[in-house]
């Protein structure tokens, strides 16, 4: 599973899912085969690439070769506390572009918030080719894990978290 | 000298018959069960062994039909406000939002609305759900709903915390990811929950979680063994220590 680099979208998947993948790796030795990962969890492969491949955008994982291997950041992660756990998490969000981009167009914004709507719109800017209500999602449940966004849904407002 | 520990719960032969159109039929049959404080206990038994009546019979819900059950050394009577439970499908109002639906849970128990929210607060950071307040249950993955089980059975700050498999509806991962975050949150000293009685039907889970296990048989539900887990935490699934508590709990159930 190769990829070139992280400016890419975020998949959508489970926060825990993605915590869980970790501990577990962790829990095996810090390395798998791919496919035995999926045999040994019952999962499907291609849910369990999903869940690889946002571990990977996040730097807590590395597939070389068919393997999922622990790199030290997901081992730091695997470490943490609950709370901690979010602190870096809320670090590893800010280098990832997407996260930027909506963040610096926050920063500019009134209140440094905006409509869904806004934000939809800045994602398919950012990302054309991506479905937006679906990194939408991925970005509101990131980003409120990581207490970096927030989101209203009765007034559908995105804000900075801060 | 130290001190014993105290004795939380205390089922003392304890048997649950239900009346059903083919009669009186017995579920549970002289169940005898303590947890002491700051103890880890996972029952393990079959669908339909009766765990969950005997977590209701523990928190008051659902009366034995003999034996008897001691709280700290007292009889039981009514719905025993020092526990707490944490359901399978979470138990959330869909209409309330994580902030609410925490609070929710201690409008009996605490009076004053600002220190309602403060506990509720303090639950949900606990929990790791600081920025989650506002979000509604419609809006989270399974495991953040199931933290949110969890934040509002804390928040009540019960003596004994129940939990009806409470990782059985979500994915594997996710619950992987729930085990450990309960582990870190039941190890925490400081929390005013320590003793835990916990309801599953997997076997790794119990080892993985208990430290103390007691299997439930089925038809009707017995105990059909009581183990103590002597295995230092984290536990490693591939551990041959390991194995061997899933070999002995599975010969046991069997
Ligand atoms: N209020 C009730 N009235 C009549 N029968 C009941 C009642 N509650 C439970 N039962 C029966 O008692 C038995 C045990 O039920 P219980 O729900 O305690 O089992 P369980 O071990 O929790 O099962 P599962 O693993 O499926 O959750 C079942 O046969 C159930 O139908
Ligand atoms: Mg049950």
């Amino acid at each position: 599973m190769k990829r070139k680099e992280a400016t890419s979208s975020l998949p959508d998947v489970g926060i825990s899912q993605v915590l869980g993948l970790v501990s577990h790796l962790s829990s095996v030795g810090g390395k798998e085969d791919i496919y035995r990962l999926a045999g040994e969890l019952s999962m499907e492969l291609g849910e369990t690439l999903k869940v690889i491949r946002a571990a990977e955008t996040l730097k807590l994982v590395n597939t070389p070769g068919g393997e999922v291997e622990m790199e030290p950041f997901g081992a730091k992660v695997v470490d943490a506390s609950i709370h901690e756990r979010k602190e870096l998490i809320f670090e590893q969000l800010q280098q990832i572009p997407l996260f930027k981009k909506i963040r610096e167009f926050l920063d500019e914004e009134d209140g440094h918030e905006a409509s869904k709507e806004m934000v939809l719109e800045k994602i398919a800017d950012i990302l054309p080719n991506e479905d937006a209500e679906h990194q939408f999602g991925a970005i509101v449940s990131w980003g409120r894990y990581a207490e970096l966004f927030g989101y209203n849904d009765d007034s559908e407002t995105f804000y900075l978290d801060q | 000298m130290t001190p014993q520990p105290e004795i939380i719960i205390d089922v003392e032969n304890v048997s649950k018959k239900f009346l059903l159109p083919q009669g009186e039929v017995t579920i549970l049959e002289d169940i005898q069960l303590q947890a002491q404080e700051g103890e880890f206990i996972v029952i393990v038994g079959p669908s339909g062994a009766g765990k969950s009546t005997l977590l209701r019979m523990m928190n008051g819900l659902v009366i034995p039909s003999a034996g008897r059950i001691l709280f700290r050394g007292k009889p039981t009577r009514g719905i025993n406000m020092e526990t707490a439970m944490v359901f399978q499908n979470f138990g959330l109002l869909p209409w309330l939002t994580v902030l609410q639906n925490v609070e929710l849970g201690l409008e009996n128990r605490v009076k004053e609305l600002d220190r309602r929210r403060e506990r509720a607060q303090k639950y949900i950071g606990k929990v790791g759900l600081d920025g989650y307040e506002e979000a509604y249950p419609r809006e989270l993955s399974g495991g953040m709903k199931q933290r949110v089980g969890l934040a509002r059975a804390l928040a009540v700050e019960p003596t004994l915390l129940l939990m009806d498999e409470p990782f059985s509806s979500l994915d594997v991962l996710s619950s992987i990811n729930l085990r450990n975050e309960l582990l870190d949150i039941w190890s925490d000293r400081d929390n005013v929950v320590n003793t835990v009685v916990l309801v599953t039907h997997i076997i790794e889970e119990a080892v993985e979680l208990a430290d103390r296990i007691v299997i439930l048989g089925s038809r009707p539900g017995r105990i059909a063994g009581n183990i103590r887990v002597n295995i230092p935490r984290p536990r490693q699934k591939r551990d041959p220590l390991f194995l061997e508590y899933v070999d002995e709990v599975f010969s046991l159930l069997a």
